[in-house]
């Protein structure tokens, strides 16, 4: 039987997908001071006043490109654990692009159904912080 | 060919690949707007963004609804389609799945990161509608 297999992981991709955004959060601030670019607000706070779990993801990540973990912390917690990502998925990145690993398989469907409710459990819990530091609770 | 549940995930196309065809399809628009705004002429602005929007009701609902593949998933040779019939949504259908694309934007734009992990690589708006983008 033909299996088809992803090139990359779902971590794999999530975690390329922030060392793209750290590239970016290292010049955002050079990018908005220079062109007076007012940055991506979140459309949900915007609207309604009530921020969304992501809202901080931009400030926390320029911070973290900076190396200010502390105001990353303040701003979006969910920053370290997309740094834990990274730092755990790119040997892997690597050790694939040298050949000395597999592509990746499949997780079991119980772990992927554990995994997104971990992932569910986490937002929420961000979403709870977004609404503290914004004076909702 | 309908696109069942459980399709492989190789089998749609990348997160990359759907940003790249984005980007394509409104280079035309940004560059029209930008010539708007440089112009600082009101009949001049207000002709760019009647272009823009025909230009976009053209590309992004006529063609890729009728066809699947508006200018940016042409040159990609990506494919629009239902995920029940497989065939190409229509123009109506399109242009729904576009204004859907707001709810892509609504918490931080955290739609249009979907396709990263979703196992159909589908967004909102994906969702919604009932469609895949697939290699052509």
């Amino acid at each position: 039987m033909l299996v088809l297999r992803r090139s990359y992981s779902v971590p794999e991709h999530v975690s390329m997908f922030a060392v793209g955004a750290a590239m970016a959060g290292a010049v955002y601030p050079a990018a908005v001071a220079h062109t007076g670019w007012p940055g991506l607000p979140c459309p949900l706070r915007t609207l309604t006043g009530v921020p969304c779990p992501f809202c901080g993801m931009t400030t926390a990540t320029v911070a973290m490109a900076h190396g200010a973990w502390g105001s990353a912390a303040a701003a979006n917690p969910l920053a370290y654990l997309l740094a834990v990502l990274v730092a755990g998925t790119v040997p892997v990145l690597l050790a694939r692009a040298a050949g000395v690993a597999s592509g990746p398989r499949p997780w079991p469907e119980a772990i992927q159904r554990r995994a997104r409710w971990a992932v569910a459990v986490v937002v929420g819990l961000s979403w709870l912080f977004q609404l503290h530091r914004f004076g909702f609770l | 060919m309908a696109y069942a549940a459980n399709t492989p995930a190789a089998m749609y196309a990348n997160w990359g690949q759907r940003v790249g065809a984005y980007l394509i399809d409104y280079l035309p628009v940004f560059v029209a707007d930008a010539i708007g705004v440089i112009s600082r002429n009101g009949i001049v602005w207000f002709l760019c963004i009647i272009a823009s929007i025909a230009w976009w009701i053209y590309n992004r609902c006529i063609q890729a609804g009728r066809t699947g593949q508006s200018l940016g998933k042409r040159t990609l040779n990506l494919r629009l389609i239902s995920e029940n019939t497989g065939e190409p949504i229509g123009g109506g259908m399109a242009f729904a799945r576009d204004i859907c694309h707001i709810l892509d934007s609504l918490a931080c734009y955290i739609g249009w990161l979907f396709p990263l992990w979703d196992a159909k690589r589908q967004t909102f708006a994906d969702k919604i509608i009932g469609t895949v983008v697939i290699p052509a």
